[in-house]
């Protein structure tokens, strides 16, 4: 009786629930890997270092320098932003694909023992 | 079919369920099983065995089992609709069944877990319920009728077993009664219900997933090496947590913050409030907002990290002003530049004035909140905020000033229901309803200093460490308030001190001799208060004792102190004839620290004493003005401005005024009741007390002239006081009955009362057994005994 409401419930509730899990689970990864804060911030300085930008009075030497230095710093927030962002793009896609295909598989989950005795009826080796 | 449980109802099918299921074991098995099978299949396939896939195959069941069992059963949700089942929690599910009849309903409350949480917290035993039985309905329909009321009425999700506790008292008859006899109401029983949703309702949250800005959240921050040295990183303490404690009270002022911080203009917030109205925990409410990802507020506010500036620190790391001003330009610098810094200055006043501790550096922090660019919360009470804007109105107009007002009642006992898990928890103990409500009321009567809700915590964290059994009562809160403030708030319980009051006037007789009226005016006074039925906004019992010199005016206060007010030396004493000019009262009130005899000062310390206002006539009247408040009210407030509380004090006034009069009348034969009110009466026409004076004592005593009756036990009481004194050096003096005579005859002096007496003693008595032990007659274990002759040389 249990079983038969478990196999019900698999395909009713059940499903609903994996994937509300796997959406969490996807939103946990962005929220991880920060993915809107690291698009919006892509091109910012790195921690703000040389944030002070030279007055108007500055000499040309100093202002070159405070453009190197903001420039440096963009350099380097935009490579490991960059980094970040494609190891979390990859990580997000490779789970959404994984999620993506748990829920398809979902449904042939509770065939899975009939499967595994058809493959044994046919001798199925590896 | 609505009032009543359906055992058929889905909900208690899946509830069934979950207590086979829905435990470590099965849970546990399933996932051995399914591994078993697992590594099975993967052995067989590896020697090719095709058998291996079945068993791999069949893995996926158990693991089915799992999942559903963790989904399905983890939590079986109420269904929206009337009927009593659906609505029912899933503890009860399992408890209740169709053939219940309302006693065994009482069996079952103990087993939920807001059952035992109502019993406890509210002091509602078992043996309460088992009491009730007899008179509860026949069936459990109205009960069940009434639980599904109560749910409404306390916005519940579902009838757990602390409505259906709560809906079998309703259905007593009489039921407000006998709530009362527990010091209870309706209401505080459905403030139970809702502090129970709201805990269980934490707990909930504690499992939600945590959003809190990822690991490059503060990548396009800046560095804050400088202010991570001399800042604490408020925030830090919320990343990663979901469970709010912040009050709903709060949620408006956070509001308005929120709103400052992301209008164009001076971004600053000045918290202005007392001591304790939370103002702290505000700003740590508005930062654990902030680093929550789900909260909502603007962008520009997300993930912005609160610093409160440690000014003792940054105070002691520098030499001089100058290297103080270098290190905040310093903090400031690093603050604009890393853009996700609120800096708070908590007791902003010790950035604005000189002196220990505090420095002012107004001239720096002033044009920095007038730019507006950097977000700053200063933290400062009422007081300070005056002082400041009376020195610096510049800097007073640039800071968005918000209020925080102390919490009401309502308010406070909420936001005690907040704290009391993390209090429980760090303290390990358990506290009841009306120890929360004893907080509120003993803290707003006790502590001065503090405003709500920070008075009421304090005294319900310290109410801990008197916990009984774990359990911490109202009975714990006035133990604690008892010990902390040398007062007397319980109502007397125990028989000793019962005894003591019902026969105070005996007590007080032990002493001293006659003046009925006065010393039952005074034991009544205590009495009142003992039982707890004197007026809380008031002193014990403020009496005047008019009379003439040497009849117990004084001594009465002495006597009183001694044998209710734990010793003589609590007499709190001020002879008004020191108090003669209008400069005096600047002395009643003084600082402890500059005077600490001052009357406000001895009050702090000891406030359970008996205060004795002697001679009050000879006071000059801007004292007397003075003085009506706290005779009225209980309070008065000392040059600090802080209040002091004379409710726990008896407050006697004696003076001689009309002695003679009262002296003449009584010779004459009249009595005092028959000449009082026309003596009162004289007292005012003649200038000598003001009616407003007056009529602010509860009762006004005339003593009257000591007769020789009445010297006659005195004499006695005198001569028992020099046996106490000589009972270390085991010598006991006795005077013969014909001595007394003649210390009687030479010793009595209507004018002058007792004092005349006491002197003769002095110097005829004990003179002759100071003699007497200096010549070694008088050895330990002897007695001496006073004759006529001895008296007469002497």
């Amino acid at each position: 009786m249990t079983l038969a409401e478990v196999f019900f419930w698999w395909y009713a509730q059940g499903w609903k629930v994996f994937i509300e899990k796997i959406r969490i689970g996807f939103s946990s990864i962005t929220d991880f890997f920060s993915m809107d804060s690291l698009i919006r911030t892509l091109f910012k300085p790195f921690r703000q270092i040389s944030a002070e930008t030279a007055g108007t009075d500055a000499s040309l030497d100093l202002k070159f320098q405070m453009f190197i230095d903001r420039l440096i710093s963009r350099i380097i927030g935009f490579s490991s932003r960059l980094i970040l962002l494609v190891i979390g793009l990859f990580i997000i896609v490779v789970s959404g694909i994984l999620g993506l295909l748990l829920i398809i598989l979902w449904p042939l989950i509770p065939f899975f023992p009939i499967l595994g005795i058809i493959l044994t009826i046919f001798g199925v080796n590896l | 079919m609505n009032n009543s449980f359906d055992p058929k109802n889905p909900r208690v099918k899946r509830a069934y369920q979950k207590k086979i299921f829905y435990t470590p074991p099965v849970l546990a098995l399933c996932v051995v099983i399914s591994s078993i099978l697992i590594i099975g299949g993967g052995i067989l396939l590896y020697f090719k065995n095709s058998f291996g896939w079945t068993l791999l195959g069949f893995s996926a069941l158990p693991l089915m089992l799992f999942f559903w069992i963790q989904n399905h059963l983890n939590e079986i949700p109420i269904k929206k609709s009337k009927a009593f089942t659906d609505l029912v929690s899933e503890d009860l599910l399992t408890l209740l069944n169709k053939n219940l009849i309302p006693s065994d309903l009482i069996r079952i409350i103990p087993r939920t877990q807001s059952g035992t949480f109502l019993m406890v917290r509210f002091g509602l035993p078992i043996p309460f319920f088992e009491n009730i039985k007899d008179f509860l309905p026949k069936s459990v329909e109205p009960i069940y009728d009434t639980a599904k009321t109560i749910r409404e009425k306390t916005n519940s999700e579902e009838i757990t077993g602390a409505i259906l506790a709560t809906a079998i008292i309703e259905n007593l008859p009489n039921y407000e009664q006998l709530l009362n006899q527990l010091k209870l109401t309706i209401s505080d029983l459905y403030q139970g219900i809702i502090w129970f949703n709201y805990l269980h309702g934490l707990v909930k949250n504690n499992n939600r997933p945590i959003h809190s800005g990822g690991i490059a959240r503060d990548f396009a921050f800046g560095f804050t090496p400088t202010l991570q040295r001399f800042a604490v990183n408020l925030s830090n303490r919320y990343t990663g947590l979901n469970n709010k404690i912040q009050q709903a009270e709060n949620a408006e002022i956070i509001q308005k913050i929120i709103h400052t911080f992301t209008t164009t203009g001076r971004q600053n917030i000045a918290l202005v409030g007392s001591y304790g109205s939370g103002r702290s925990t505000l700003v740590n409410s508005f930062a654990e907002t902030l680093m929550n990802a789900d909260s909502k507020i603007p962008n520009s506010l997300k993930f912005r990290q609160i610093y409160s500036l440690d000014a003792p620190s940054l105070i002691s790391a520098a030499r001089n002003r100058g290297e103080i001003e270098y290190l905040m330009i310093k903090i400031l610098n690093e603050i604009y530049s890393a853009k996700n810094i609120i800096l708070c200055l908590d007791n902003a006043h010790l950035f604005f004035e000189e002196g220990p501790g505090s420095v002012d550096i107004a001239n720096l922090l002033t044009p920095v909140l007038e730019a507006g660019k950097i977000r700053m919360i200063l933290i400062m009470d009422d007081q300070k905020f005056l002082e400041i804007s009376a020195k610096n109105s510049a800097l007073a107009n640039s800071l968005n000033k918000i209020v925080v007002t102390p919490s009401s009642r309502e308010e406070t006992i909420k936001i005690l229901m907040d704290q009391v898990p993390f209090f429980e928890r760090n303290k390990n103990v358990v506290y009841t309803y009306r120890s929360l409500l004893e907080a509120y009321r003993l803290s707003e009567q006790y502590i001065h200093d503090i405003e709500m809700p920070g008075k009421a915590k304090l005294l319900l964290e310290s109410s801990a460490s008197y916990a009984v059994n774990g359990l911490v009562t109202e009975n714990s809160v006035q133990t604690a308030v008892e010990k902390s403030y040398g007062v007397k708030v319980k109502v007397t319980e125990n028989k000793e001190e019962r005894e003591k009051l019902l026969n105070l006037e005996s007590l007080i007789h032990e002493r001293m001799v006659d003046q009925k009226e006065a010393v039952s005016a005074v034991a009544n006074a205590l009495r009142r208060a003992g039982a707890g039925v004197k007026n809380k906004n008031r002193p014990i019992g403020t009496f005047l004792f008019l009379g003439p010199t040497g009849v117990g005016k004084t001594e009465l206060a002495k006597t009183l102190s001694e044998v209710y007010f734990n010793g003589e030396e609590n007499v709190v004493r001020l002879d008004m004839n020191e108090f003669v000019s209008s400069s005096d009262v600047s002395r009643l009130i003084k600082d402890g620290a500059s005077d600490a005899l001052s009357l406000t000062a001895q009050i702090m310390k000891q406030p359970f004493s008996v205060v004795l206002l002697d001679e009050i006539e000879k006071a000059h009247p801007s004292v007397l003005t003075t003085l009506l408040q706290v005779l009225d009210e209980g309070i008065l407030r000392d040059e600090k401005n802080r209040e002091v509380s004379f409710r726990d004090s008896i407050i006697i006034a004696t003076s001689n005024a009309g002695a003679n009069e009262i002296r003449e009348k009584i010779t004459a034969g009249e009595k005092i009741e028959d000449f009082k009110e026309e003596f009162l009466e004289k007292l005012i026409s003649s200038n000598e007390f003001k009616p407003e004076f007056l009529n602010r004592f509860d009762e006004i005593c005339l003593f009257k002239p000591l007769s020789k009756e009445d010297l006659t036990q005195i004499l006695d009481l005198i001569i028992a006081s020099t046996n106490r004194t000589l009972e270390p050096q085991k010598i006991a003096v006795n005077v013969s009955p014909e001595a007394k005579q003649i210390l009687l005859e030479k010793g009595y002096d209507p004018k002058m009362g007792a004092r005349p007496m006491r002197r003769l003693v002095q110097k005829t008595v004990e003179n002759i057994v100071a003699a007497a032990i200096l010549s070694g007659a008088a050895t330990p274990g002897s007695t001496l005994t006073i004759t006529p002759s001895e008296v007469e040389i002497n």
